[in-house]
């Protein structure tokens, strides 16, 4: 499926092939899709342009099942605990190595107190291995930060090889 | 949602998903596994669901092209339903890792912890006892009976230091090797609990220290419990070793029990908790077995490395 495919099929908050900050140090071509998650329709739109990416840069038909995975588990707390956010996805080296990274804002209230959160035993979904330490253990490269009030920022980098 | 809607769910998705595959029903199959997940479902019961689900759709497909379609796009579905699996999966293998790296802190902790009380602590007596005997060296003979008494005390004192010691971290564990440790153990066991105690054991490779150490803290364990609860008359313990695992069994003759221990008495659950935590971080399997009078089999069956 192509760019324009989406573009037709979807929404129009897809914003493709904005050129990354990134791109000046990177010796690939950056591609970087913005997505503004309000709905469930939106996470649709998120996941299939990081597959879409992930599997242009090399990576597996699990590995692309685990990025999914993960944008659905920490998009879906932007529209269940901040009425919405943001994901941008995209392409990122380093030496030999290529990969994809994906951030997930929103302005939501924030957490408090972030360890506890990423603690196992926090909630019923956490207690079960998904959530947010769920996600953590698909991913290589895990970070939140937040500010109480000012909304919560995930962001997640997997290698492809 | 009940097991019987989610069926349905599942069926009406994947029959949608393999007439048009698209994002929104992969998302769609993610959350009916996340849903399954959080109902409690197994791995297997979500794959007999899934098949029981391609069953009703192969009778439903027609045509050669419509079965071989179905077969293509399911891989991508499952795969997807799977995945909050996975996270668990990934979960339950990093608590392992926790678990063993908190055992072996433990253990070296405890081990610290003996050698002060034994090394240490002793030294200290030793040179009290040095101190009193120079300082009754001159007194009158009524004097020095009295002193006595303090003597009896501080060896006694330290008899109790040296069986702590022993029983935070088996010097002989470490210097002779599990069933030496394993004869040491049952004997102070029998000795102080006044029944007899049997080893038995047949091992030919080497073993892991984690390894030897869980099976003697199993075992130190599992014995406690026969002395505290079981009222037997005799105990065995059999270690042996096949080619791919270590089995220990910890067996007595006494009043049993029918019904799950670990809910009905909080002191043997505990026991036999930390016996199944010990099993679990070593990726073995807890077998209990016993019935009202008829005693207990408690065995554990550890898999070997290569």
């Amino acid at each position: 499926m192509t760019d324009s495919d989406v573009a037709e099929n979807r929404r129009s908050e897809v914003l493709p092939a904005v050129a990354s900050p990134k791109a000046i140090d990177s010796p690939y071509p950056a591609d970087e899709f913005r997505v503004q998650i309000e709905s469930l329709e939106d996470i649709v739109i998120a996941r299939q342009q990081a597959r879409h990416l992930a599997s242009k840069l090399g990576f597996s038909k699990c590995n692309l099942t685990l990025i999914a995975t993960a944008i659905s588990e920490i998009a879906r707390n932007a529209v269940e605990y901040a009425n919405g956010g943001e994901v941008v996805i995209t392409a990122i080296s380093s030496g030999n190595r290529r990969g994809v990274k994906i951030v997930v804002s929103d302005r939501g209230p924030g957490i408090a107190d972030i360890p506890s959160v990423m603690r196992d035993g926090y909630s019923t979904v956490n207690r079960l291995g998904i959530g947010l330490p769920g996600t953590r253990r698909l991913m290589d490269e895990f970070e939140v930060s937040s500010e109480s009030g000012e909304g919560t920022t995930v962001t997640m980098k997997k290698w492809a090889s | 949602m009940s097991n019987d809607e989610l069926e349905t769910k599942y069926v009406a998705t994947l029959d949608a998903f393999v007439s048009k595959p698209d994002e929104g029903l992969l998302l769609d199959a993610y959350e009916l596994g996340r849903t399954a997940l959080i109902q409690g479902l197994g791995v297997l019961e979500i794959a007999s669901l899934h098949s029981r689900a391609l069953a009703t759709l192969l009778s439903r497909s027609a045509t050669d092209h419509d079965r071989s379609r179905l077969m293509e796009s399911q891989t991508n579905f499952f795969v997807e339903v799977l995945c909050p699996f996975e996270m668990t999966h990934r979960g339950f293998r990093d608590a392992n890792g926790v678990l063993r790296r908190l055992n072996e802190l433990l253990e070296s902790q405890a081990k610290r912890i003996a050698f002060t009380l034994h090394d240490e602590a002793s030294q200290l007596l030793a040179a009290v006892h040095i101190s009193l005997a120079e300082a009754t060296h001159d007194l009158p003979p009524e004097m020095v009976a009295r002193f006595e008494m303090v003597k009896d005390l501080m060896s006694q004192i330290e008899d109790r230091l040296r069986s702590l010691s022993h029983e935070l971290s088996p010097p002989v564990l470490l210097e002779l090797g599990l069933c030496p440790a394993l004869e040491v153990l049952a004997d102070g066991v029998s000795k102080r609990w006044g029944f007899p105690v049997t080893v038995t054991s047949s091992l030919n490779a080497e073993i892991p220290p984690t390894v030897q150490t869980s099976l003697y803290r199993i075992t130190q364990e599992a014995l406690t419990n026969v002395a505290k609860h079981a009222g037997a008359s005799r105990a065995e313990v059999e270690i042996r070793q096949t080619t791919h695992k270590l089995v220990c069994s910890v067996r007595d003759d006494g009043i049993g029990f029918d019904s799950n221990p670990i809910s009905n008495d909080t002191q043997t659950g505990l026991g036999l908790m930390e016996i199944r935590e010990r099993v679990a971080a070593l990726g073995g399997v807890l077998r209990l077995q016993s019935h009202q009078n008829q005693g207990t089999d408690l065995t554990v069956e550890i898999p070997l490395e290569n």
